[in-house]
């Protein structure tokens, strides 16, 4: 029997819609964006509550470190549990950890400590460990051959291929229910991370290969909380650049960033090399003002906009595919392409079309949005940058692809929480049952927070997600081609017709991950 | 002197019976034991399908290859206990990654082993298999116009020395120990080159 969870009510769909008009229709009508995104920072270290505290972790490391192997710990029980365990899904840890906590919480965390999961990352860590042989000070270890990443492979490609290869592995062939293919999964991310560490010089496998670590990075962009310099002259004074270069005993940072040029949270870890060896003291948490980045601040690159519509394309397909609908069409494709095996042809098919689908709008979007331009003003068409406005407004898939993928991933939090205690109490499910009908039931009725709350939840989540989304549209159209007015109207319908799509999804009834 | 060589020959009969008993399983000697022999069962699955309540075993406790095995199967319904009268086709298939989750190959490594009838509430089917690897048998009939297929996993011979653990352990170690010679071989060149050049 396959439990379904109710969907968000129609009522806060046409909330929604009504308000996505609204602010289309101002979008359009307002006068142009000037400059003024509050660009404002608090640095969490000058707060006057727990600023001490955030002073005193900013010049240690022992907390960090301590998390590290917390997470390290947690991660080498879920192999355990998954190559020894149960093969019961909710039964055991490894597979209620990942995919029941973990990849929910993941995503919902960015929104309160931006990238601060790369910093804990366990496939990372125990890759470090291996290689540096030192837990956290800068290491000499001979097991570096500190290569230069070959220039084609600097870009996230990589990454996006293997979020590609991930959700394939996820959703067809289901290792989100089998604890052993889960435990697999995971050693391969410690094989991938301490081979790319060992070859080459900094952190490559973070910065161009990691597709949970390029999520977070993307994610981050819209997250209040960022690691940035307090004091912005004293970066720009500063000569000798240990953020970069690092210290006697800390490392340079992994990703190759210069905190006074940083202007996008894509590739920060938040590992804290440069709030140790920064001299002055000057590099911090800070609270800014959410989405600034993808408003104004971040620089478009191609493949990160490819990323970005990947990520977009892959979090409505995660939702898809939980829907009743998916079903009917595995079936019908099934029988189309005589596909009578465990389905994987049919559902290869679904996934890439809905990779397509929306980068195929979103390409179309932008061909009208240069008609406009251009023969509003009348530039030569040679004269336009195709690929900067392509990467530009790739900024407004993000809010959408994160708005959802939060209101879908909430539901999947406060809905499917499994008995902790008993997890973990018995992480490898020895001598359990699986759940009956009647535990299904109960645990489908013991919601963390009420229904409405949920929904209240859901439906503000999305219109945030738009409302930043027609902000990036308005900043960025504004700023590639002065474009304003009736000029943002393709972009602004893409944005509205992916929104109403995901709304749509949020109103089905959705079927429980385990 | 008689007494103790009664006793000895007394604790000789107690013993060799004893060692003589431990060829037995239960009453039975070891070389008659076959694949319907009482035997421990491998795997038992107890599962629910629509409306059936199936029970699952696979006899010896370690199949060979090369070495007759069974099946038993108990089907009875969730709402009345009944047991199922509908006979049961078993086929056999490959659970290799390639076979199995991708489908390639499937239809040659599909194979029907046979259809049973219910004897004394229980479905038997016997099997051989020729190599070890993992399969999946498949268990089918209908039931009110509806088809049920149950699908076991079943592990014929020892699986691989090598676990994901062990080869996870070894790629790293080689990788890392390759890496290191490299690395050292690099310096020591470097430092070389470094002493002509001053000379």
């Amino acid at each position: 029997m396959i439990m379904t969870h109710s969907g968000l009510p129609l009522g806060w769909a046409i909330v929604i819609g009504i308000s996505m008009l609204l602010l289309s229709v101002w979008a359009i009508a307002a006068q142009s964006p000037n400059a003024g995104i509050n660009s404002k920072k608090i640095s969490l270290t000058s707060t006057p509550l727990v600023g001490g505290i955030f002073r005193y972790l900013s010049g240690t490391t022992w907390l960090l470190l301590l998390l590290k192997i917390v997470f390290a710990s947690i991660f080498i029980l879920i192999i355990t549990a998954g190559l020894w365990g149960t093969a019961i899904v909710e039964r055991n840890l490894a597979t209620t950890l990942t995919w029941n906590l973990w990849w929910t919480g993941l995503i919902i965390a960015v929104l309160f400590s931006g990238s601060a999961w790369c910093a804990v990352c366990p496939w990372d860590n125990i890759a470090t460990w291996l290689v540096n042989h030192k837990l956290w000070q800068r290491s000499n270890s001979n097991s570096r051959l500190q290569l230069k990443v070959p220039h084609s492979l600097r870009n996230v490609w990589p990454a996006s291929l293997l979020f590609i290869g991930f959700t394939w592995l996820e959703l067809g062939i289901g290792i989100v229910s089998s604890p052993y293919a889960t435990a697999l999964l995971a050693l391969v991310m410690v094989i991938l991370a301490t081979t790319a560490l060992a070859l080459f010089e900094g952190k490559a496998f973070c910065r161009y290969m990691c597709p949970v670590g390029r999520t977070v990075g993307a994610y981050s962009q819209l997250s209040p909380i960022a690691l940035r310099p307090i004091d912005n002259d004293i970066c720009k004074n500063c000569k000798t650049l240990e953020c970069f270069h690092g210290s006697e005993k800390i490392a340079p940072c992994p990703t190759k960033l210069i905190m006074g040029r940083l202007q996008e949270n894509t590739y920060c870890t938040s590992c804290g090399n440069c709030t140790l060896s920064c001299p002055s003291k000057n590099i911090s948490w800070q609270l800014r003002s959410p989405s600034s980045e993808a408003i104004k601040d971040a620089r478009p690159h191609l493949d990160e906009a490819f990323f970005m519509l990947i990520l977009l394309a892959l979090t409505m397909f995660h939702g898809l595919t939980m829907l009743d609908g998916w079903q009917s069409y595995m079936t019908l494709m099934a029988q189309l392409v005589n596909d009578n095996s465990q389905l994987i042809i049919s559902f290869s098919v679904g996934l890439v079309a809905s990779l397509l689908i929306p980068s195929l709008f979103y390409l179309l979007s932008i061909g009208m949005t240069l008609k406009l331009c251009v023969n509003k003003k009348g530039i030569s068409r040679d004269k336009v940058d195709f690929n900067k406005l392509f990467s530009g407004f790739a900024f407004t898939a993000l809010p959408l692809a994160f708005a959802y993928h939060i209101a879908h991933n909430l539901t999947h939090f406060v809905r499917e929480s499994s008995d902790w205690l008993a997890l973990l109490s018995n992480p490898l499910g020895k001598g359990t049952e699986p759940l009956s009908m009647m535990e299904k039931h109960m645990r489908h009725m013991d919601i963390m927070i009420s229904e409405n709350v949920l929904f209240t939840l859901q439906g503000l989540i999305m219109l945030a997600g738009f409302a930043i989304s027609v902000l990036v549209i308005r900043h960025r159209g504004y700023r590639l081609f002065a474009a304003k007015g009736i000029q943002l109207l393709p972009i602004l319908i893409f944005a509205m017709i992916i929104t109403s799509f995901n709304l749509f999804m949020l109103v089905q009834p959705m079927t429980m991950r385990m | 002197m008689k007494n103790t060589a009664l006793a000895f020959i007394f604790v000789y009969i107690a013993l060799v019976s004893t060692l003589s008993n431990a060829h037995h399983v239960l009453g039975r000697p070891s070389y008659s034991l076959n694949e319907d022999s009482n035997t421990p069962p491998s795997m038992a699955i107890e599962t629910q399908i629509g409306e059936y309540f199936i029970t699952y075993m696979v006899f010896p406790a370690f199949p060979k290859p090369n070495e007759p095995g069974r099946v038993n199967l108990y089907a009875t319904r969730i709402d009345n206990g009944e047991v199922l009268a509908q006979p049961i086709t078993f086929s056999v298939r490959d659970d290799s990654f390639f076979t199995e989750t991708l489908g390639f190959g499937q239809a040659e490594s599909s194979e029907q082993i046979g259809v049973q009838t219910i004897d004394d509430g229980v479905y038997r089917q016997g099997f051989l298999f020729r190599k070890k690897g993992n399969y999946i048998v498949r268990a089918y009939f209908e039931d009110g116009g509806e088809p049920y297929e149950i699908d076991f996993p079943l592990q014929v011979g020892e699986s691989s020395p090598i676990g994901p653990i062990g080869a996870t352990i070894g790629f790293i170690f080689f990788l890392l120990l390759s890496i290191n010679i490299a690395q050292r071989k690099r310096i020591a060149r470097s430092k070389v080159q470094q002493g002509q050049s001053v000379r």
